[in-house]
C-alpha cells in the first residue's frame, strides 16, 4: 500500500517545482464509495490528496481534455509540465497519449502508484447500500476492508473490486517517473471470458441485447468525455457542418455513436473502463471495447498503452496484415 | 404576429429581391421579402431592433435582426452574412426563392423614448443592420428627432453595407455621415481607422443625445468606453447583443447573459443594463 | 380532499382499473429505473428511490417532432400533443413534480409553448412520498419535502400493507373515483403524517440557500469556481437528469423527401451549446460553463421567476463521475469573497 504521507510530501515537493503548474491525482469525495479526482496547483493542496481503493478515477483522462483559453497578445504561453498521478491501468493511457504525440514525454511527470485493486461503486452500493458516510477502503490480496463511517466492512476482493482489477495484468505503472510505493505482483490473467460468454449468442439476441441498451442512451456523452483516449478538440458527433450524427435520440443514432466511438477505440482502447463506470444508465460499453481488444490483440498482434515507443496500431500497415475484421 | 397558438411554427416569405452587399468568403446579401399570405400584413407589427428567425425548411434558422424600418412598408428585409450552415443555404436563394420567417421576436429601441432627442449611430460591418431600421426610422419621422449623426466603418470600402443609401445620409439635411475603413486604401476620401477612433473624431455631443451602437464585440466595448468618454451616461448609451439562438422566445436557454434572455429581454439593451452584467462582455 | 386507500396487493388492479389514462409508472430497464407507460401493471413496482432519468421526459421528451413537412413544400403539420388524451404519471417523487411547476414558469413566460403545457394539462399526477430519502438529498432546502405536495394532484404514502392516498386536486378526486378506491380511516391519515414528519428528520442533506441568489452573481470572476470546473468533463450527465434543467436545441432533419423540425435536450455543459458561428464562445471553458450552471439554477432563474430552479433531489450529485456536488459549490459560494467584475 501507499504511504499516504509520502504521498502528499511527494507532490508538495512536485508542485513547488518551477517547472510544473498542476498535478492531478485523488482526493476524498464529498461522500460515498468514490474518491474525487483532484486538480492541484498549489504546493498547499497537496494534503487533500490521498491514494486508496476509492480511488477509481483516471487522473490520465484530464491530461489531454483541458481547455486553454486564448494566450492574450504579447504573452507567453505556460509551458509548465502537468504531473499525473497513475495506477497501472491509468500509466496505459499516458503511455497511448505518448504513442500518440497527444502530448511530449517532457510535458508530462508521472507518478506511478503500485495498485491492488480499486472498488466498484455499483457492487458496493448494491452490498451497502448508498451511504453518505466519505469511504475509505483498504485492499490487500484477499480482502477488502471498508471503513464506512466507522463502521468496518470486510469483503472477498471478487465481490467488490472492478471486474478490470479482476483480470488485471498491470498492477504497476508502465510509464512513471517516480514510483510510490512497491511494486506488487501480477495476480491475475486475462481470458477474455467475459468476450467468450458475449459471443455465444446469436446474432438475434445481440441484436436485441444492443437494441436494449442503446435505446437507454441519452447521449450525455460522459463515456466520450472521460475517456483518455478521447481526446478531440471536436468529436465527430458533435460536428455541425457537415453533420454525420443527429442529435436527435433514437435507437439508429444512438447505434451509429456507440459503434463509432468503438471503431475510433480500436487498437487505442487501454480498457481503464471509465466509460462504463460513468455510465449513468448502464450501458455495458465495455462489452464493445473488449471485443475489439482481443480482435486487435488476435488478429494484430497489438496491445496499446504498454509500450512508449510502439507505433500506433493504424499508423503500421503490414500488407500482412489479416482482413477478417472487413465486415 | 405569430401564430400565438404556436410559436415554433414560421412563416413563409416570398423574396421580391436578392442581392449582394459586399463580396467575398463572407459575403453579406440582403434580401427583401413578403409575406406568402397576404393577411399576415394585417397583424405583423414590428419596430426598429425587432429580430426574426429567418430560415430554410430542410436547414435550420437563425436569428437576423429585422433591418427595414417599419416605415418601409410592404416588406421586410434582412442582411444575412455568410458563415455557417444556416446562413450559407440562404445565400443560395434567390429572388423569386421563398424562405421562412419567425417573429418578430425580442423587444424594440425605445423610439418613441427618444422623440426630441439626437440620434448618434457608430456601426462597423455588418453591425450596420441593426442600426438601419433606427436611421431609416427617424429619416421617415423627420419633425420628431434632432440631429442624426450615423457614424460607420468597416475593413475596407468594398465591405460597407447600404452603399447606396450613405450617399443619401451625407447630403440630407438634418442628417450627416462620417465613414472610415480600417487600413489605408486609394482614392478613399473619408477617415482611416478604427470605428472607436472615428467616434473620437467626429466627437459628437452628449447633449440631448442617445447613441446606438452595434457592431464585433471589441468594437461594442470600445465605442462604449469612449461614448462615456465623450460624457455619454450608461442610459444614454445603447446596443443590441448577439449570442447564439435556437428558439426565439426565451425558452432554449443559450442566449443567455446572466439572466437576462438576449432573444427575449434584448437584442436592444442599454449601457445602464448591461455594466450590471459582466457576461454581456464575454 | 378525499383521503383514500388501497392494498398493498391491490396495485395491480388499481393500474388495470385507469383505462381512460395512458399511465407511466416506474419500470426497471435491465438495472436502472425509469417512467414507461404501463402495459403489463405486474412490472411496475414502488419500492424504489428515485428513477436515473428522471420524469420530465414525460412532458419535455428528450427528441420531440415541432413539425414536419415534405422537402420543396411550403406546407408544415405540426405535432402539438392532443390535451384532451388523458395521461397519469403514477408515483412521482415530489421533488419531480415540484420540478414541473418551476419550469411551468420557463414554458409560460410570454410566448407559451403548446408542446409542453398541452402535455401539462392532460396529466395527472399521482406521488410517492419517500419513506427513506436518499443520501444527497436535500429537498426541504429547496421549498420542498420527502412529503410535499407542490404540483401533485394526489398522494400517495406506503403505510406497508396499504397505500394511503390524499387527494389534493380535482383531478386527484377524479383519479381516486376511476381506480375505485375506498376511504381511509383516521389512524392512516395519521401513519401516514407521521411518516412524512420521520422521513424529514432522516433528510441529511442541506442549504441555508438565503443570499446564494444575490451573492452569485458578484462571484463571476471568481477563482472559486476552478476548484470545481477543473475536473469537470464537460459531459451531460448533471443537466439532463436534472429535473429543472429545460434547455434544447432545435434541429431540421431531412430524409430524401420527408422532413421534420425537431428539438433535443441540449446543455450549457457542452462548448458547441454557446459556441457563435464566428469561433468565438463566450464561454470559451468548463469554468465558465459550470457557473452558468449554477447560476441558471440559483440565481439567474430566481431573478426571472422568483423561485429556485433546483429540487434537491440529489441526481446531479449521485451520478457525478467526477465529485462535482452542487452543495460543496453553494457552500464554497458563500464562503468566498465578492469582486467587482470587470465590464466594458
Amino acid at each position: 500500500m501507499v504511504d499516504e504521507k509520502k504521498l502528499q510530501e511527494k507532490a508538495r515537493e512536485t508542485l513547488i517545482r518551477d517547472d510544473v503548474r498542476r498535478l492531478i491525482g485523488w482526493k476524498r469525495g464529498t461522500y460515498g464509495f468514490e474518491a474525487a479526482p483532484a486538480v492541484v496547483t498549489d504546493a498547499s493542496q497537496a494534503e487533500q490528496l490521498i491514494f486508496d481503493a476509492t480511488c477509481v478515477a483516471n487522473p490520465a483522462s484530464f491530461i489531454a481534455i483541458e481547455e486553454k483559453k486564448p494566450v492574450p497578445r504579447g504573452a507567453e504561453p505556460d509551458t509548465r509540465k502537468v504531473a499525473v498521478m497513475v495506477k497501472g491501468c491509468d500509466s496505459r493511457a499516458v503511455v497511448q497519449q505518448l504513442v500518440e504525440k497527444a502530448y511530449a514525454r517532457e510535458d508530462v511527470v508521472v507518478l506511478g502508484i503500485p495498485c491492488l485493486g480499486v472498488v466498484d461503486r455499483r457492487k458496493a452500493e448494491k452490498l451497502f447500500g448508498q451511504t453518505g458516510a466519505q469511504v475509505s477502503a483498504k485492499v490487500d490480496k484477499e480482502k477488502v476492508a471498508l471503513d464506512i463511517g466507522g463502521d468496518v466492512k470486510t469483503v472477498d476482493r471478487s465481490n467488490i473490486l472492478m471486474d478490470k482489477c479482476l483480470r488485471c495484468r498491470y498492477p504497476n505503472p508502465l510509464v512513471s517517473d517516480f514510483l510510490l510505493g512497491e511494486e506488487v505482483e501480477k495476480w491475475a490473467d486475462d481470458d477474455f471470458a467475459d468476450v467468450d460468454e458475449f459471443e455465444k449468442m446469436s446474432p438475434e439476441d445481440k441484436w436485441k441485447h444492443w437494441d436494449e441498451q442503446f435505446s437507454k442512451c441519452i447521449r450525455c456523452y460522459s463515456c466520450r468525455n472521460v475517456c483518455p483516449m478521447c481526446y478531440c478538440v471536436e468529436c465527430v458527433v458533435s460536428k455541425l457542418r457537415p453533420q454525420w450524427t443527429r442529435r436527435s435520440t433514437d435507437i439508429s443514432e444512438n447505434t451509429v455513436y456507440h459503434v463509432q466511438r468503438a471503431w475510433h477505440l480500436a487498437g487505442r482502447c487501454i480498457e481503464c473502463m471509465e466509460c462504463q463506470r460513468v455510465c449513468p444508465v448502464d450501458i455495458p460499453i465495455m462489452t464493445l471495447n473488449r471485443k475489439m481488444t482481443r480482435d486487435v490483440k488476435e488478429m494484430f498482434e497489438y496491445e496499446p498503452g504498454v509500450d512508449v515507443e510502439a507505433e500506433p496500431m493504424l499508423a503500421c500497415y503490414n500488407p500482412q496484415d489479416p482482413e477478417e475484421y472487413i465486415m | 404576429m405569430m401564430d400565438e397558438s404556436n410559436p415554433y411554427l414560421p412563416y413563409i416569405v416570398n423574396i421580391e429581391d436578392a442581392r449582394y452587399e459586399t463580396p467575398g468568403d463572407r459575403a453579406i446579401k440582403t434580401f427583401r421579402v413578403t409575406f406568402a399570405d397576404d393577411k399576415v400584413w394585417d397583424t405583423w407589427s414590428h419596430s426598429p431592433g425587432n429580430c426574426a428567425m429567418v430560415g430554410r425548411l430542410g436547414v435550420g434558422e437563425a436569428m437576423f435582426c429585422i433591418s427595414s424600418s417599419p416605415t418601409e412598408e410592404g416588406y421586410l428585409r434582412f442582411s444575412i452574412m455568410k458563415m455557417g450552415k444556416v446562413t450559407r443555404a440562404l445565400h443560395e436563394l434567390e429572388t423569386g426563392d421563398t424562405m421562412t420567417v419567425r417573429g418578430p421576436l425580442g423587444n424594440s429601441f425605445p423610439m418613441e423614448e427618444w422623440e426630441g432627442k439626437n440620434i448618434v449611430t457608430v456601426g462597423g460591418g455588418i453591425g450596420q443592420a441593426p442600426l438601419r431600421p433606427v436611421i431609416n426610422y427617424v429619416r421617415a419621422n423627420r419633425d420628431k428627432y434632432g440631429e442624426l449623426q450615423v457614424i460607420y466603418g468597416s475593413r475596407t470600402s468594398e465591405d460597407l453595407c447600404f452603399q447606396d443609401e450613405l450617399g443619401e445620409f451625407m447630403t440630407e439635411s438634418g442628417t450627416s455621415c462620417h465613414l472610415s475603413v480600417d487600413v489605408e486604401e486609394e482614392k478613399w476620401p473619408h477617415f482611416v481607422g478604427f470605428v472607436p477612433n472615428l467616434l473620437m473624431e467626429v466627437s459628437p455631443s452628449p447633449e440631448n443625445a442617445i447613441a446606438v451602437t452595434c457592431g464585433p464585440p471589441i468594437m461594442i466595448k470600445f465605442v462604449t468606453q469612449n461614448l462615456l468618454k465623450l460624457g455619454f451616461a450608461p442610459e444614454q448609451i445603447y446596443t443590441t447583443l448577439e449570442e447564439r439562438m435556437k428558439c426565439g422566445i426565451g425558452k432554449c436557454g443559450r442566449c443567455n447573459v446572466g439572466h437576462l434572455y438576449v432573444c427575449k429581454d434584448g437584442p436592444v439593451f442599454s449601457y445602464e443594463t448591461l455594466k450590471k452584467i459582466p457576461e454581456a462582455f464575454a | 380532499m378525499g383521503d383514500y386507500k388501497f392494498a398493498r396487493d391491490k396495485l395491480a388492479d388499481v393500474l388495470t382499473s385507469l383505462k381512460e389514462y395512458q399511465v407511466f409508472a416506474p419500470a426497471a430497464v435491465g438495472d436502472v429505473l425509469r417512467f414507461k407507460e404501463v402495459t403489463d401493471p405486474a412490472n411496475v413496482s414502488l419500492d424504489y428511490d428515485n428513477t436515473t432519468v428522471p420524469p420530465k421526459e414525460l412532458m419535455f421528451p428528450q427528441t420531440e417532432t415541432l413539425f414536419k413537412y415534405r422537402l420543396g413544400s411550403t406546407e408544415v403539420e405540426p405535432s402539438v400533443p392532443d390535451a384532451s388524451k388523458k395521461r397519469m404519471v403514477f408515483g412521482i417523487r415530489p421533488c419531480d413534480a415540484h420540478a414541473y411547476s418551476i419550469v411551468d414558469n420557463l414554458y409560460g413566460w410570454d410566448f407559451a409553448d403548446p408542446y409542453y403545457q398541452k402535455r401539462r394539462e392532460g396529466t395527472t399526477l399521482v406521488g410517492l412520498a419517500c419513506a427513506e430519502p436518499c443520501a444527497n438529498c436535500f429537498c426541504p432546502s429547496v421549498g420542498g419535502g420527502p412529503a410535499s405536495e407542490k404540483g401533485l394532484d394526489a398522494l400517495m404514502f406506503d403505510l406497508g400493507d396499504a397505500y394511503y392516498v390524499n387527494s389534493l386536486t380535482d383531478k386527484g378526486e377524479e383519479f381516486a373515483k376511476a381506480a375505485g378506491l375506498e376511504a381511509a380511516g383516521d389512524a392512516d391519515a395519521k401513519a401516514a403524517a407521521k411518516q412524512g414528519e420521520d422521513a424529514l428528520k432522516k433528510v441529511a442533506r442541506s442549504i441555508d440557500t438565503a443570499g446564494i441568489p444575490e451573492k452569485l452573481p458578484s462571484l463571476y470572476d471568481h477563482p472559486f469556481w476552478e476548484q470545481f470546473s477543473d475536473r469537470c468533463l464537460g459531459c451531460g450527465i448533471c443537466t439532463f437528469l436534472c429535473p429543472t434543467c429545460h434547455c434544447f436545441d432545435i434541429q431540421d432533419e431531412a430524409e430524401a423527401f420527408d422532413a421534420r423540425r425537431a428539438r433535443m435536450w441540449d446543455t450549457c455543459m457542452f462548448s458547441e451549446y454557446s459556441l457563435h458561428t464566428s469561433g468565438h464562445n463566450p464561454r470559451p471553458t468548463r469554468k465558465e460553463r459550470t457557473r452558468n450552471r449554477i447560476s441558471h439554477k440559483y440565481s439567474y432563474f430566481p431573478e426571472k421567476f422568483d423561485v429556485i430552479a433546483c429540487v434537491g433531489c440529489g441526481r446531479c450529485i449521485n451520478h457525478c463521475p467526477v465529485n462535482i456536488d452542487i452543495l460543496d459549490i453553494l457552500d464554497k459560494s458563500k464562503q468566498a469573497e465578492a469582486k467587482e467584475a470587470k465590464t466594458a
